[in-house]
């Protein structure tokens, strides 16, 4: 499976299941999109929308939309939940106590709630984005948001490519991306939490750069435990 | 029934935050008289108790509980790394939903890029 191109990958999850979507951040895994459309008729394709992308994203997806001549469903956050949290900490409470409980929010939750109608999901993780994607399967078991009733699979068709591969991708097949990549930003989220960065630094480097590393570690790291 | 409840030290020095936000919740809701022991697992020292029982039940993340039917820890060990499936099977609490998106990301740390 670790040698398959992301089109194999794609097909092969497009084949399996009935019940699929494919994720779009409105960045660079419109990849994902590309090879889905010339694979299939009826792509079924969704966005997070949190309400905090930048225009240029807004933009992006119905660039997308209307390139593809697909639907593009938005998920949208739980108005109360949002209200409630917006209401008690604030409309940027991330910079002082990290991302996690608005990402939860504005991400997870729609998310789950996503993911509980649907039997698989594509996304555009990569081994290179991230350390803690060093070890993305092409495909998987969501342990995430499977539950005792319900599996998710979850694929990973651009895990063994790299961000250059991505991008001759993109630029040998005309594909649409957004803007804000000519402007340094590498991996694009959220505007409060995303910024451009130079050409040598990790893209992890464009994201909540105000947290400590050890904050997100909940690894132990077993390499340090020995016999007795 | 004997839990064990696991928290971990950082290579640094420092209390794993996650580690610690556990701990207040057991706290905060009452539910930490349930524990058995609590034990840590410091990663400065592999001989650490936390640390070997990681390795026993070859547990790779951090806070995770122990969880045996009777006293004698003679039944096989249930391991639980989520804490809200721990609170909802052993505890008999349910999380809210918001406890537990946060912990979707917490142990999953790679979906915020999604």
């Amino acid at each position: 499976m670790s040698t398959n191109q992301p089109q194999d990958i794609v097909k092969l999850a497009l084949d399996s299941h009935d019940n699929i979507a494919i994720s779009f951040s409105g960045a660079e895994d419109v990849v994902l999109i590309d090879i889905a459309c010339n694979l299939a008729e009826d792509v079924r394709v969704f966005s997070l929308d949190t309400g905090r992308l930048h225009p240029e994203t807004y933009q992006y997806i119905e660039k997308v939309r209307d390139y593809y001549g697909i639907e593009i469903e938005l998920l949208s956050p739980n108005s109360q939940d949002l209200n409630q949290f917006v209401k008690q900490k604030g409309l940027y409470s991330f910079y002082a106590d990290g991302h996690q409980e608005c990402c939860a929010v504005r991400k997870i939750a729609p998310l789950r709630q996503h993911l509980a109608d649907l039997d698989a999901w594509i996304t555009g993780q990569r081994k290179d984005q991230s350390p803690t994607r060093s070890d993305v399967p092409q495909q998987q078991k969501d342990t995430a948001f499977s539950t005792t009733a319900h599996t998710v699979t979850k694929y990973n068709p651009l895990a063994n490519w790299s961000a250059a591969q991505v991008w001759q991708y993109i630029r040998e097949n005309d594909v649409p991306y957004n803007k804000l990549h000519d402007q340094g930003y590498n991996s694009i989220g959220c505007e409060p939490c995303t910024r451009a960065i130079s050409p040598h630094q990790h893209e992890r480097a464009g994201r909540w750069w105000w947290e400590e590393s050890t904050k997100k570690e909940c690894g132990l790291h077993m390499i340090n435990v020995v016999e007795t | 029934m004997h839990i064990t409840f696991v928290k971990k030290i950082l290579a640094n020095g420092q209390p794993c935050q996650k580690c610690a936000d556990v701990a207040k919740r057991l706290l905060d809701s009452g539910q930490m008289s349930q524990i058995s022991e609590t034990v840590i697992a410091d990663e400065r020292d592999p001989n650490s108790v936390g640390m070997q029982l990681a390795k026993q039940h070859n547990v790779s993340r951090a806070p995770f509980f122990i969880v045996y039917e009777d006293n004698k820890k003679d039944s096989a060990a249930k391991i639980y790394t989520v804490y809200f499936k721990f609170a909802k099977e052993i505890l008999g609490r349910e999380s809210s939903k918001s406890e537990q998106n946060k912990e979707i990301l917490n142990d999953n740390p790679d979906l915020d890029f999604i």
